[in-house]
């Protein structure tokens, strides 16, 4: 049962970094069909961004003999990431994507893959093959509770990944911009006739969905301090399967199905050799696709590629 | 026996009443007319017969088979032709190929020579383009076959539809509102066309129109609509007398 | 292309020159063409390496001497005249003088079957490409490589541009065929340490070779249901999520069966992708493919993309479609997979995951989506532009994405998109009037 809980621990940190990144892919899938495969990298270059803030800003309190508490850096570190991220995939959009919005959707994922790609070499370029590593920026402590041992750095990436989680979600059921991403959704050539923004919609979305990936980035960066240029592939992939498993624009969905891909890792790590993880995970998968065709929460899929 | 026979076709959306007790007979070589206002159901009715959905209840013969569990394309291939509303045209297909691929179910060719461009490939495919360009000279557009159907203005696209529900040799053809989006001059092209390949090829047509001379010109008998269920049916002048149709759906401009 | 006396007003000075300068081309044959080259690839042989010593390489340029710019830029006149030498005047000269010889040959030739005319068209074809590339090794496993990804290239069209679904599951197929060709290659024809002693003499080898990789394109086309069969009972990107799901699941299995080598790969895999037998393979599938996607049976997959209702009721069976083709397109990518493992002899998991996946989409999206033509382009060019942009090292994958988004900016189905490929056309005489146009 201890053993049970710990697992379960362990899947809902795993699951966070799906479940931040899967919303990114979801609500670009959700407003306009489109598969943006660059954001796997967009979460690497969230993950860097946060790297080196946190780096400069502990080196700036060595320097400036200032004792920041760490809850100050992380915070910081956390919003200035998502903020700079947003611009990275606000960039990609108006690259990669704005220009090709009237041709058929699968180009469009062609470019995305190809920004993808080109990040990961920039960074490889830029930054060489060492790997980085992510400054402590918590002291671990970890708490017994009952023979469960949870650590500060878990509760901190679960309470954070949720209640971002949370938050989009009344963003997008209570605002006004919120509403115009849903009509957007619903109706890709009508709504902008009604005279909602189609460029700041979706600008605002690759943005938010960007700073989600950064902050998932910052997160991964705290649990996993190591960082390499192709992290965002590992990640990245795997929560596009996730996000599409929640079904079609659906935030709660594609975080809930996030999750229950970290869980389902870690479980068949817990029960299985580690290297039939990415097997049994992913029939799974195609078994509850084969069952559930429309996600969890979504609607059906109707739409085809335009082409 | 009739050619089509619809016996209490019901089709609900949900908690949605779309077509209700909907009875249909029609024998060969006749001209019906199917007219209501819109959202009356007869798109619905359509859609039912040539499978694209499936009714609720009742039961739906056609040459003397149960349709109802066919899949869409085997009814088709029973010689029921349709065209569709808002065109449902092939945007990167010539329009000859349009009319050939509705030739499908008459290849017997198969996959092998799909692959290997067999003689008998080459026979057939051959065959069915000069039986295609034929069906197009009659429908009056025998010149555009290298033509995509996107750069076709729209009455010469309406009768691709036509030409290409006529390749698949029907014994009864649907036509949803094929004068929708029509000029004057279009329209009288497209009566002639259609009493044309009627009285050529002696198929049975059912037609949804709201143009009342058009419907009057060519229906023999005529069924009005309202909220998925007949409230008359008869011949032309019947129904232009008829007090439920005018006060349901003609208003004050029946006189013709 | 006469130049009229009114010129249109966009018509630049330069345009018209560039048309003067190709008028003389217009009306060479293919034949033509391929005499050309040959006369160009014959020249290499005999005088290439003396030419290339004389102007200063160590060897004969490998690829049109793009590498060994990229690496010593003194050596560009040289390789330019090279170039010059070589390839552009022999094959323009060539071209020009056999051209009314070689439309006489190709004019006599449609009086024939048609099969006579391709036969001797494949069989130059493939001495120019031999010559070409026995110069040297590396040319070799070039030529044999860009022609499997012709075959991959083409096989994902099939899906992706013809059928107009967005499928990953390509890796998976390939990585399928690599590895049943192996194994029944290796368990009959090698003493290997696992599967034991050779049970067939070699000789038998090249004759059971076709039987390997056919086997392993039907068992990539037997999986190719496990994606099919959920993706099409629903509608739309499904198939992307499933055929992505499906490459991982592959991948993962293929690391997990330790007999096969497990995450190390499973090697000595024997000698039979010969040049020949690659070549014929590609000319086989181009011309099945081909033949596929013409008939009325292969046209039914761009009525099903375009539009599924209207298919549906003009009699198409479009679920029997979609699975036709997607397995045949399976079947394809396995006999790929199967002629790769032969080529490199080693396979391993690795090489059949995102990477692979990101760079067959690229080629189909490159070259042109439902184009046979475009296959083959965007398979030969992006191998091509990859081998030669090797040199840059980790710029070249800088280069060659910040190139395909422009092209999918300014094309977005790709360079040659929606080209009918009609060999009977392609390969007849060009000196008469050309009945269409």
């Amino acid at each position: 049962m201890q053993y049970f809980l710990q697992n379960l621990v362990n899947g809902l940190q795993w699951g966070s970094f799906y479940a931040l990144v899967a919303i990114g892919y979801s609500m670009v899938y959700g407003i306009l069909m489109l598969f943006n495969f660059a954001h796997g990298d967009i979460f690497m270059v969230g993950a860097y961004i946060g790297f080196f803030t946190a780096t400069g800003l502990v080196a700036l309190a060595a320097v400036g003999n200032i004792i920041l508490p760490s809850w100050v850096i992380i915070t910081l570190t956390m919003l200035i990431a998502m903020f700079l991220n947003a611009f990275v995939g606000m960039a990609v959009e108006r690259i990669g994507y704005r220009p090709l919005r009237d041709a058929p959707r699968a180009s469009a994922a062609i470019t995305g893959l190809m920004i993808g790609i080109i990040l990961e070499t920039g960074n490889l370029a830029l930054l060489g093959a060492s790997r980085r590593a992510f400054p402590p920026l918590i002291k671990p402590v970890t708490y017994n509770i009952s023979g469960v041992f949870i650590t500060n750095q878990k509760i901190l990436i679960i309470v954070v990944a949720l209640s971002l989680t949370f938050m989009l979600h009344l963003f997008i059921r209570h605002t006004k911009w919120g509403m115009a991403m849903r009509a957007m959704a619903y109706d890709f050539v009508i709504t902008p006739l009604m005279g909602v923004p189609l460029n700041t919609i979706i600008a605002l979305t690759f943005a938010i969905g960007s700073a989600l990936a950064a902050a998932a980035g910052v997160l991964f960066g705290i649990a996993y301090p190591v960082l390499g240029p192709y992290m965002g592939i590992i990640i990245g992939w795997k929560a596009f399967v996730a996000a599409i498993l929640g079904g079609r624009g659906s935030i709660l969905g594609s975080a809930a199905a996030g999750f229950l891909l970290g869980f389902i890792e870690i479980f068949v790590v817990m029960i299985f050799p580690s290297t039939m993880r990415d097997f049994i995970a992913y029939s799974i998968i195609l078994l509850i696709l084969t069952f559930l065709p429309n996600g969890f929460f979504g609607e059906p899929y109707s739409a085809r590629l335009r082409l | 026996m009739p050619l089509l026979y619809v016996e209490h076709m019901t089709r609900f959306f949900g908690g949605l009443r779309a077509v209700h007790d909907y009875n249909f007979k029609i024998e060969p070589g006749e001209i019906h007319g199917l007219i209501g206002p819109n959202g009356a159901g007869k798109s619905t009715i359509f859609n039912l017969i040539t499978g694209v959905y499936k009714p609720t209840e009742g039961s739906i013969h056609f040459r003397g088979k149960n349709i109802i569990k066919y899949p869409s394309h085997k009814i088709a291939a029973l010689g029921l032709g349709r065209t569709f509303q808002n065109l449902r045209l092939w945007r990167h297909m010539s329009v000859l190929d349009h009319i050939k691929m509705a030739q499908f179910s008459q290849i017997t060719y198969g996959l092998i020579g799909a692959f290997f461009d067999t003689k008998k490939r080459n026979q057939q495919e051959e065959e069915n383009t000069e039986k295609a360009i034929k069906i197009m000279e009659l429908v009056g557009i025998g010149k555009l076959t290298d033509q995509l159907v996107p750069n076709l203005p729209y009455g010469l696209q309406r009768r691709v539809e036509i030409a290409r529900a006529l390749a698949i040799n029907p014994k009864l053809l649907l036509l949803d509102e094929p004068t929708a989006g029509m000029n004057s001059e279009e329209l009288q092209d497209l009566v002639n066309v259609i009493r044309h390949i009627h009285d050529k090829l002696g198929v049975a047509i059912l037609l949804i129109e709201h143009r009342m001379k058009f419907v009057m010109d060519l229906c023999e008998r005529i069924q009005t609509l309202d909220f998925g269920e007949v409230i008359a049916e008869g011949s032309p002048e019947e129904i232009q007398n008829n007090p439920r149709v005018i006060d349901a759906y003609l208003g004050k401009e029946v006189k013709i | 292309m006469k130049a009229t006396g009114s010129l249109p007003a966009g018509r630049s000075k330069f345009k018209i020159y560039r048309d003067k300068l190709l008028a003389p081309y217009i009306q060479v044959p293919v034949l033509g063409w391929l005499a050309g080259l040959l006369i160009s690839t014959l020249l290499e042989t005999f005088i290439g390496p003396y030419l290339a010593m004389v102007l200063g390489m160590s060897d004969v340029p490998a690829l049109f001497g793009f590498t060994v710019v990229l690496k010593q830029p003194v050596l560009i006149p040289g390789v330019i005249i090279y170039l010059l030498i070589i390839y552009v005047l022999p094959i323009a000269i060539g071209a020009r003088l056999t051209k009314s010889l070689a439309n006489y040959i190709a004019g006599k030739l449609q009086q024939y079957p048609f099969w006579i005319s391709a036969v001797i068209h494949i069989v130059l074809l493939y001495v120019v490409i031999n010559t070409w590339a026995v110069m040297n090794d590396y040319r070799v496993l070039l030529a044999k490589l860009i022609m499997i990804a012709v075959i991959v290239t083409l096989s994902l069209n099939v899906i992706n541009g013809y059928m107009g679904e967005f499928s990953c599951s390509h890796p998976g197929f390939i990585a399928l065929g690599a590895y049943t060709a192996s194994i029944i290659t290796v368990l009959f024809f090698v003493n290997d340490s696992v599967l034991g002693a050779a049970l067939l003499p070699p000789v038998l080898a090249p004759f059971l070779f076709p039987v390997a990789l056919i086997l392993g394109g039907l068992m990539a086309s037997l999986f190719s249901l496990l994606v099919a069969v959920p993706a099409f009972n629903t509608r739309g990107d499904y198939l992307a999520i499933i055929s992505l799901a499906f490459t991982f699941i592959i991948k993962s299995l293929l690391e997990n069966l330790q007999i096969f080598g497990g995450a190390r790969g499973f090697m000595n895999q024997p000698n039979l992708a010969t040049l020949p037998v690659v070549f014929l393979w590609t000319v086989l599938a181009v011309w099945i493919i081909n033949n596929f996607v013409r008939s009325t049976l292969g046209k039914a997959l761009n009525a099903v993309r375009d539009n599924e209702t209207a298919a549906n009721a003009m009699t198409v069976d479009t679920k029997k479609t979609k699975m036709t083709a997607f397995m045949f397109a399976a079947f394809w990518a396995g006999i790929a997979g199967g002629l790769f493992a032969h080529v490199m002899r080693y396979v391993n998991p690795g090489s059949f995951g995102i990477k692979k996946l990101a760079e067959v989409l690229a080629m189909v999206y490159f070259g042109g989506l439902n184009s046979v033509i475009g296959s083959i382009v965007g398979a030969v060019g992006f191998n091509l532009l990859s081998e030669m942009l090797r040199p840059l090292e980790i710029f070249k994958w800088i280069i060659i994405p910040l190139l395909l988004i422009l092209v999918m900016i300014f094309r977005p189905t790709g360079l040659i998109a929606f080209k009918d490929f009609d060999p009977k056309k392609l390969l007849r005489a060009k000196n008469k009037k050309e009945e269409d146009k």
